[in-house]
């Protein structure tokens, strides 16, 4: 009887880690997960973004390097969204290891190249926006700020250039591939590796815990929580392989309409959560509406969507794809953070800042009784527009 | 996954190796392009992302995956068949 009960919940363990790690989750799961944590983040304390942490970490490099005088307000472990980039890093670095798929993974010179460039376009791109693909288009326009429709348009018209430029490289710069043909003493520690990945994993997992409760400890709480919700997202980003350099590019690649539809049904969520949050004011309304609308949110995108399909991944799946070994993510990585603050400063002293444009709150202009269904018409028509391109392929170039 | 059925010779091999996504898929998708209808590429990559883009892609665009096996070096054989 004992025996049974013990075989029985040892079986559902390793079902449900079937499920969790080996078996792949559909990209709208992703989507619906990702909705979720986001609205959490936003409740817990600020709209979620990415790119302030990559700057946090930029100015903190440039400041060490002597290039920047001014030392950073806050070390990357007090600042809210360097802590949630932790976050998503170790969790996308567990995920991979308890999926067994973490590997150190090189690339031929010329992808190097592209990832520095990539970064560079996209921590300049994300300064001209005041954020990312996160922070800048998705919780943009999810919590009503008008200038991420403009990102939206931007990043559509950037990945379209990016991958016409990719089709360009693929007829005119052929690459050498990297060959690691290993030894049979090489396969059989490949084998072993394997075995132990999933340990690994565990063992982030249980720090990433465990940082949680020493931050609490020190009465660091809400900073802390940022670092849990952060892992959820690098789990759930990896085990989805969510992507929104994907949803941009595939429309005019393969034609594929799902990554779209699991970003458009994850923002409508997450503006509806949004919009029940700052309606009854449990946040203020006008809480993150700084978005340069027009000329900032549209340039930045374009810019960002090129340095996006350049790169192979945006502000978000550079975080998970470098935790998972690409060494290329990781070169995008360090050259977005350090174009990023560089970009912000370039800026302000230029002047260029109010010729950007402003943040415009759109239910302010229009009410929230309109405002509502014109965001949801938006993501619908987006839907319906990649829906009918999958089957006619009229927008894919390629 | 299942092992390569050695019976089956590939026209044309794709090494995709060390490259991430979306550059597998984009070769992917240029190396079928002219090839026959019922000739057979075999791609080698190294990118997670694959394994859920070459299975979505073929299935969407009407070519075969014969078989998909991980190769004990660290790498996954993909074999298509062109529809």
């Amino acid at each position: 009887m004992n025996n049974t009960l013990i075989q029985g919940i040892t079986e559902e363990i390793k079902q449900g880690y079937q499920g969790a790690f080996a078996r792949k989750w559909p990209a709208w799961v992703g989507g619906i997960l990702i909705a979720v944590l986001a609205l959490m983040i936003f409740m817990w304390s600020v709209p979620w973004g990415i790119a302030a942490g990559y700057k946090n970490w930029g100015d903190w490099t440039l400041y060490l390097a002597g290039i920047q005088s001014a030392r950073p307000d806050l070390v990357p472990w007090m600042h809210n969204l360097s802590v949630s980039n932790i976050g998503i890093i170790a969790g996308a670095l567990a995920s991979a290891l308890l999926s067994r798929q973490f590997a150190i993974r090189r690339a031929p010179g010329l992808e190097y190249a592209k990832g520095a460039v990539g970064g560079i376009l996209m921590g300049a791109g994300a300064a001209l926006a005041m954020g990312c693909n996160v922070g800048g288009f998705y919780t943009a326009a999810g919590i009503f700020s008008m200038g991420g429709y403009a990102m939206m348009l931007g990043l559509g018209a950037g990945a379209y250039i990016g991958l016409r430029y990719l089709l360009w490289e693929m007829e005119h710069l052929p690459q050498k591939t990297v060959s690691r043909m290993n030894t049979d003493t090489g396969a059989v520690r490949v084998r072993d590796w394997k075995k132990l990945q999933p340990v690994f994993g565990m063992f982030i997992m249980i720090a990433g815990i465990a940082a949680f409760y020493t931050y609490s400890a020190f009465d660091l709480t809400k900073i802390g929580g940022l670092l849990f919700f952060g892992l959820l997202i690098g789990i759930v980003m990896h085990r989805s392989r969510f992507c929104f350099v994907r949803a941009f590019r595939e429309p005019f690649m393969t034609g594929d309409s799902d990554m779209v539809k699991a970003v458009a049904v994850s923002l409508m969520l997450f503006g509806f959560g949004a919009a029940v949050i700052k309606w009854n004011w449990i946040q203020p309304p006008e809480m993150g509406v700084y978005h340069p609308f027009w000329i900032g949110s549209l340039a930045g995108g374009l810019i960002f969507g090129i340095g996006m399909l350049l790169a192979g991944g945006c502000a978000s799946s550079t975080l998970w794809r470098a935790a998972e070994g690409h060494t290329k993510l990781v070169v995008a990585l360090f050259s977005f953070a350090a174009a990023n603050p560089l970009t912000h400063a370039l800026i302000n002293y230029t002047g260029l800042k109010t010729a950007l444009g402003s943040g415009y709150f759109m239910p302010e202009i229009l009410s929230w009784q309109i405002a509502l269904p014109v965001f949801g018409a938006v993501m619908i028509a987006w839907v319906l527009l990649a829906g009918w391109n999958e089957r006619t392929e009229k927008f894919v170039i390629f | 996954m299942n092992a390569i059925d050695t019976d089956i010779k590939a026209d044309e091999i794709l090494d995709a190796r060390g490259l991430s996504c979306p550059m597998p898929m984009l070769k992917t998708k240029k190396a079928l392009k002219h090839l026959q209808s019922g000739q057979i590429l075999e791609v080698l990559g190294t990118d997670p992302g694959s394994k859920n883009d070459i299975p979505d892609f073929c299935q969407k665009g009407g070519n075969t995956l014969l078989e998909v096996e991980d190769v004990e070096e660290g790498y996954t054989r993909y074999l298509i068949q062109k529809g």
